[in-house]
Parts: C-alpha cells; structure tokens; sequence
C-alpha cells in the first residue's frame, strides 16, 4: 500500500469525518435555536391514538410501503428507494471495513452480497439521474446540488464496487479516487441536501407528535380502491 | 440592519439590499424570522426534492403539463427566501441550492398567486411525502407573511375585514341573526306544537353551547332547524350565543395568527359567560379544526371546557338512546367527503361514517377517503378568492370524478366550505348530484313520536296572498321556480333580462323577487342597484339565485346587500325555506319600522 493509499484511507476520513461531526453538531445547534411549537388542544380523534403512537409510527413509515399513497402506488421507485439507501450504508460501510477490518471482506460471500447491493445502488443511481433529467416535474423542483449530489453518489457507487475485493493488482487508483470521494462527501454533505438523514428523525417527530395527538397517526387503513 | 429571527438568531440585511428591495419585501423578510418554529425549520430543511409528493396534489393531476404545480416546486418558493435569510446553505451557494431573495412587490404578488392560488393547504401532500415534509403548514405561514403587509386576494381581505370587524366571516348582523332563530324556533315550535321546541339564545349553564357557521345563518338556515329538531329530540339542555357565535375563522386560511386568537378567544369567553358546560361545533372542516384544534395554540391558552363536534354530539345521541332514528327514511344512495380539515388535521373520519350508517339505507363509500380523501378543491378560502375559480374548477375535474365514480345521488359532507366547493363544481361538470350535511340526514331520520300534525293545506298554501317576480334568462329554472311557489300558494311573474325584471316591478311592485346575476340586458346586479336607489322599490326584498358564485361579492360588496341568496342547482325544499324566511323577517322588520313611525 502507497503512503498516499493509507494516508486515504486514514488520516484523511479521519478528519473529514471530524469535520463532519463538527458541521452536524453546528446544524443541529442551529435547528435546535428554534423554539418548538406547542400543541395546546385536548387530543381529538380515536383513543388509540397517541403522540407516542404517532411519532413511532411516523418514524417506521417509511418501512410501511402501504402506508403511504405515494409508495404504495409506486412501488418500483419504492424499491429503488431502499436499494439506493442500502447502497449508501453498504458503501459508507466499505470505507470503514477496508481501513480497519479487511479481513471480512476475505469471505467470498460478504463480497459478493456488497458488490451485488452498491452494484445495484448503482445501476439506481443512474435511473435516477436519467429520471431526473428527463422528467420535467423533477426538472422544474431540482437545483444544481441535486444533479450534483447524485451524480457524484453514483460516481462513488461506482468506485466502491470496484473497491470491494480491496485488490491492488491493477494499481490503487479506483481504491485512492473511492477514498478521496469518500472524504469529500464528508465535508460536502453538511452542506447539502444529503444531510437529509440528519433532519428525518426531526421532521418525522414532529409531524408525528401533532398527527399523533389529533387522531390522524397511525393512520386506519380502509380501502382505498372500489376493486 | 439586524432581523431577529424569534430571538434565536440574528441575521444582518446589509443597507445596500434594503436599498434595492421594497418596504413590503423587507418585512415578510424579517417577519418570516419570528414565525419560524423548530417544525417549519424542519420542514424547510428536509425536502430531498424526490417528487413523491407531486401526484398527491389535485392541481398537478388536473394539469399534467404545469410542474409549477408540484408541491415541491410551490414549497420552493418560500424555501428560496428562507434559504437566503435563514440557512447557511443558501447565504454560502446561494446558486448551488436555489437560493433567492425577494426584492420587489412584483415578487410578493408572484408569491400571492402561489400560496393562495395553487394550493388549498389541504395535506394532502404532507402525508405523502416521505421525509414528513408538512408543505401545507408552511404554506400558511407565507400567506401569514403577504397578508400582514396588505398582499392578499381581495376575497381574503374583505372577510378577514368582517372577521375583525363584525365577529363574523360574512358581515351577518346581531338583529338578523336573532331575527333568523326566532324565526326556526317559531316555525319549530308550530310544527311540533310545543313551546319547548325552541332555540333558547343566552341561556346560563346549558349543557351545550352550539356554535355555527354564519353561512347557515345567510344561505342555509335548514341546517339551524334541523339542529335545533335533534336537539329538542334529544331533550337536550342547550343554548345559542346572541354573540360571538361564529366558530368559523378566517385566520386559518389568512395564515394571520392574530385574528385566528382573537376569532377563537371571543368564543371561548362567550361559553365562559354563559357558563356552557361543552361548546358544540356544527359541521364545518375549518371551523372545526380552528376551534377545537387550533384556536388554543393561536390564543395562547388552555380552554377549560370539552369541545366537540356535532358530528360526535349526533353519534353519542343515538348511541344513549337520547334520539330514535329510522334510516328507512333516507334511501337516496349518499356517499361521504371527508374535509380535508376534519380528516387530515383532526382525524374526525370514523363517526360520520358511523352516523351516516344509522341514517342512511344506501351509503357508498368513495375512494380514496378519509386521510387520503381529495380536497373539494373550494378549501383553504379558494371560495372567496374568486379571481383563482378557473383553476379551481379545472383542478376539481378530479373530485368530479371521485364523485361520478360512487353511482351516488348525495354527497354528504361536514363542512359548509365543502358543501360550496362540492356545489359548485357538481354544477361545473354537471353531475347532477346533491350536496347536503349529516345534521339535515339526521334529522330526516328523527323518530319523534308526539309530532302534531299540521294540516296539509297550511303547508301547501303557506305563500298564498304573496306576490314574487321570478328574474332569470334560463326559462326551464323559471318554469322550475314557478312552479313551486304557485303550488305554495304565490301569484307569481316571470321576467327573462334584467330590463325587463325593473320594468316588471315598477308595474307589479312584487312582495318578493328572485333574480339572477348573469342576465341578458342589465345585469342582475345592475338589477339590483336600480331597486335599491328607487325608493319606490327599495323595499322589495331581493334573493339572488346564481350558477356563479364567484360573483357574489360584486353584490355583497355593496353598501345594502340581497336578503337572500342562493347557488344553482337549488331544491324545492331550500328555495321554500329561503323565500318563507326572507317574507318572515322582511315582515318582522317591517312591523318593527311600523311601530317605531307610530
Ligand atoms: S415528497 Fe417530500 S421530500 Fe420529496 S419532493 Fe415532496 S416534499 Fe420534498
Ligand atoms: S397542500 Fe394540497 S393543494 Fe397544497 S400542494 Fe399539497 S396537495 Fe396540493
């Protein structure tokens, strides 16, 4: 391994990752200087019915495909979703397994299952750029980090899966380019919407709470169709 | 320049942007800073611009070419401005995350034409959106911003002006409210003969506070003496405000916190006053959720009394046996909207459902409903905004099909801002489909076995000795109209333009016109104005009956308003109501007048 190779894989996620953590902890301070809104009323609705109820529900909605119209009526995108979402984590996962436990990735099968994920996460990564570009609703909502940030995630899908049998017999550039990218997410992300995991619990709290405490969380499911 | 952002953070304007930006730009910038809240924060933070919210919204379903319409895209526009004064992201890559500030009015008017013009803060979009993104609520907030430097749709002023002003939403006087329950309690107490079958007004330490929507007192008084009937079948101890009885706030679709406090605080007192043990909500989506939900936190305080609506009230009757009904007597197949106000922010789904299964014999569910239902597309004010009503009927061609989609004749509601919207757009793709409430079905299927029977002629010929001139250019309504006054008893005249409606009541001096607005020759408002300013005809009482209910204001605006009014297509049993209640008190008043000359 290069010297520039380990300094990578190391030093640099080292302090990218510090910063990081300094960015999110700068964020979350700001969002927190906001002071929450109250919800005065007496509850309304069907008894079982609870914040406690909502907030968990609402947290656990995005696990419930059938919960909401827009999933349960696009339930390819829906998976694509949670393929490009276990690519990230499979992923940001390598840049930890490869500096400081490499041996995993010697079992055969735990490469293949993370080749096969972030392999996957790619080929999503480019329906959605092509979606993004061709759809002219997604056309009309997206900024330049939009395009931006998926198109860099599927540069780095890309380069982890090659990354994953951390070979260096055809040289270290995929692996050096994986960790540098790596790292400027890292700095980036803070910055854009990719910090989007860092609001969900919030959002999601929040909105829960209040549909919680009105009766409309967790939501009975009738029929939705005359069918 | 510092703007202090709910004392949480301040942020420096420079002089040179304040320069270059209007006084009206400047403060919806710095005011967005003290109505920002951890959860609109979130929301306008979270937004990953995936587009699963954009086929939730009936506007981009109607209008497949216009991504203007995605919600994303319209929570955009405000997100940009937050960006810019609020977020680091958009004060360091302004370009990079589509940061924007606002700078002149033109842009507050674009901004108008967004947040009360293409959405109608129904949901819809906040439950579908994966990320827990509530659009609709900071929606409101930016309608908040635009109202509070004078930016609105002039519908929007003119009602909160009432609100504020009269303590209602449609401006309805004390006397001619009082005038309105004496005269259902009259007609009640005949037709059961029985002085207890009354609307007892003022009364201390009832066990019921029945609060309404001043709509019902204007349009739709059916809905009081149905009440009314439930009530006094229930033996139910209760009692009207002669005061701050409007449970409706324009507040809530303003977006202005302050007149939604003070709207709900008048009434919350008013029950205190009259020691009212449970404030009761009529059916009304937005007067529901602004009394019973939000009107606390707008306030500020803790209400001490339960409040609930009478959606509930109705439902908890039946079930303690206090009222007997018979769904025999509704077989006209009905189907149910829910308000998206009811449902989505209150969660009130389950138990009109449940009543209307008691009540009706042929009840057919519509899909989607209860928390995914569609908005009626008149919500969020759009009723008063009527330079938006082209996009508003386009966008209901979803509803529309809803509607058709049930087979049924009926379509139930809880909400009068509904029953406008669902009216007006039934007539807009001719459905042919009725609009009306529980409270109306509820008391259609009353068992009250002491009923005295009134003589058939009585009814029949109750307008009998009355004169009415008919003005509208549609001679099948004419006919329609005749028809049922002269079976009632009424000599009545036919005029088909607005020229010759004025000459016919100079000639005929009628005791009572109906007129329509859209007229050949003068306009049924011009129609109006000449009596008015005649006074040898002022005193004839007017009810305007028009397909056009955008165009009311023309006629409300006015220093002297109709006595009546009504939307196309109208029943024989609303017409009759209207016409009798509007003879009643134009009697009443006369006789008052009368006795004050003498
Ligand atoms: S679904 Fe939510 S996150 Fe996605 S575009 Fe709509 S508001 Fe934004
Ligand atoms: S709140 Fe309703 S009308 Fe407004 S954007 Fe969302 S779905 Fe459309």
């Amino acid at each position: 391994m290069s010297p520039l190779l380990h300094f990578s894989e190391h030093t640099l996620q080292e302090a990218a990752l510090a910063f990081m953590a300094l960015a999110y902890i700068t964020r979350l301070t700001w969002l927190f200087h906001f002071k929450a809104g109250s919800d005065r009323q007496a509850p309304t609705g069907a008894a079982d019915t609870t914040p406690r109820r909502g907030i968990l529900y609402s947290w656990f909605n995005i696990a419930m495909p059938w919960a909401m119209e827009s999933t349960r009526t696009k339930m390819f995108m829906y998976i694509q979703f949670i393929i490009f979402h276990l690519g990230v984590t499979a992923a940001i996962g390598l840049s930890f397994i490869i500096p400081y436990a490499p041996r995993l990735l010697d079992s055969r099968v735990a490469a293949v299952i993370l080749m096969a994920i972030i392999g996957a996460a790619l080929l999503v990564g480019l329906m959605r750029i092509i979606r993004r570009i061709s759809d002219k609703y997604m056309r009309a909502i997206s900024s330049p980090d939009d395009y931006f940030s998926l198109l860099l995630l599927t540069v780095w899908f890309a380069f982890a899966f090659l990354s994953v049998p951390n070979s260096t017999a055809w040289g270290e550039w995929h692996l050096l380019t994986y960790f540098f990218l790596t790292a400027f997410f890292l700095v980036y992300v803070p910055f854009s919407k990719i910090s989007h995991y860092l609001y969900y619990p919030f959002t999601r709290y929040y909105l829960g709470k209040t549909l919680g405490h009105r009766g409309v969380y967790p939501m009975k499911h009738a029929r939705q169709s005359g069918e | 320049m510092i703007v202090n952002n709910g004392g949480t953070e301040n942020l420096e304007i420079t002089m040179s942007s304040i320069n270059t930006r209007s006084h009206k730009a400047q403060k919806v910038i710095e005011r967005m800073g003290k109505k920002l809240n951890r959860q609109i924060v979130g929301s306008l933070v979270a937004c990953v611009h995936c587009g699963m919210c954009t086929n939730a919204c009936h506007y981009v379903l109607a209008n497949p070419d216009d991504p203007t319409y995605a919600p994303a895209y319209k929570a955009d526009q405000i997100r940009k401005f937050f960006k810019k004064h609020y977020d680091w992201t958009g004060r360091v890559l302004p370009w990079w995350v589509k940061a924007k500030s606002l700078y002149t009015d033109e842009d507050l008017e674009e901004l108008k034409d967004t947040v009360f013009g293409k959405c109608t803060n129904c949901r819809r979009c906040s439950i579908n959106c994966p990320m827990g993104v509530d659009y609709a609520t900071f929606n409101r907030m930016a309608r908040g911003l635009l109202v509070s430097v004078g930016v609105m749709p002039e519908g929007v002023a003119v009602v909160s002006k009432d609100q504020w002003e009269i303590g209602n939403q449609m401006g309805v006087l004390k006397e001619d409210y009082v005038d309105t329950l004496e005269w259902l309690a009259e007609e009640l107490q005949e037709e059961w003969g029985d002085p207890n079958a009354t609307i007892p007004i003022d009364r201390t330490n009832a066990d019921v506070v029945y609060s309404i929507n001043p709509r019902e007192v204007k349009y739709d008084p059916r809905t009081i003496s149905d009440a009314a009937l439930i009530f006094y079948a229930a033996g139910e101890n209760w009692t009207m405000p002669s005061e701050c009885w409007d449970m409706t706030n324009f507040g809530l679709f303003s977006g202005d916190d302050d007149l939604g406090g003070a709207v709900a605080r008048r009434l919350y007192e008013k029950v205190e006053e009259l020691s009212g043990k449970t404030l009761v909500i009529s059916e009304c989506g937005h007067g529901y959720r602004s009394t019973r939900c939000e009107g606390p936190n707008w306030g500020k305080l803790d209400v001490k009394f339960p409040m609930e609506s009478s959606v509930i009230t109705m439902l908890r009757y039946i079930r303690e046996g206090r009222i007997k009904v018979d769904k025999s007597k509704n077989t006209t197949p009905v189907t149910f909207h829910d308000s998206c106000n009811n449902a989505r922010s209150c969660g009130l789904f389950e138990e009109p459902r449940e009543l209307l299964n008691l009540v009706c014999s042929d009840f057919r569910e519509m899909y989607p409903n209860r928390t995914e239902n569609y908005c009626c597309t008149g919500g969020g004010g759009a009723m008063s905004m009527s330079e938006y009503t082209p996009r508003r009927l386009k966008s209901a061609k979803i509803k529309a099909d809803q509607l058709k989609a049930t087979g049924a004749e009926i379509v139930v509601t809880s909400c009068h801002n509904c029953v406008d919207g669902l009216t007006d757009l039934i007539r807009h793709y001719k459905l042919g489909m009725q609009v009306t409430q529980l409270v109306n079905l509820v008391a259609n299927a009353l068992v009250i076995e002491k009923k005295v029977m009134v003589p058939v002629e009585e009814i029949t010929a109750d307008l009998a000795g009355y004169r009415i001139l008919v003005a509208d250019d549609e001679p099948d309504f004419v006919t329609f109209v005749a028809t049922i006054l002269e079976d009632n008893g009424a000599a009545v005249m036919r005029a088909y333009d607005g020229d010759e409606a004025i000459k016919m009541a100079r000639h005929e001096k009628p005791d009572l016109m109906t007129l329509d607005i859209t007229m050949p020759g003068k306009s049924g408002i011009e129609v109006f104005e000449m009596l008015k300013k005649d006074d040898d005809l002022k005193s004839i009482p007017v009810c305007v009956i028009t397909g056009k209910p955008e165009l009311r204001k023309l006629i409300y605006d006015r220093p002297t308003t109709p006595d009546g009014y009504m939307d196309k297509p109208i029943t024989e049993e609303n017409l009759l109501i209207n016409i009798r209640k509007i003879l009643k008190v134009h009697h009443h008043q006369e006789t008052v007048e009368s006795k004050k000359q003498i």
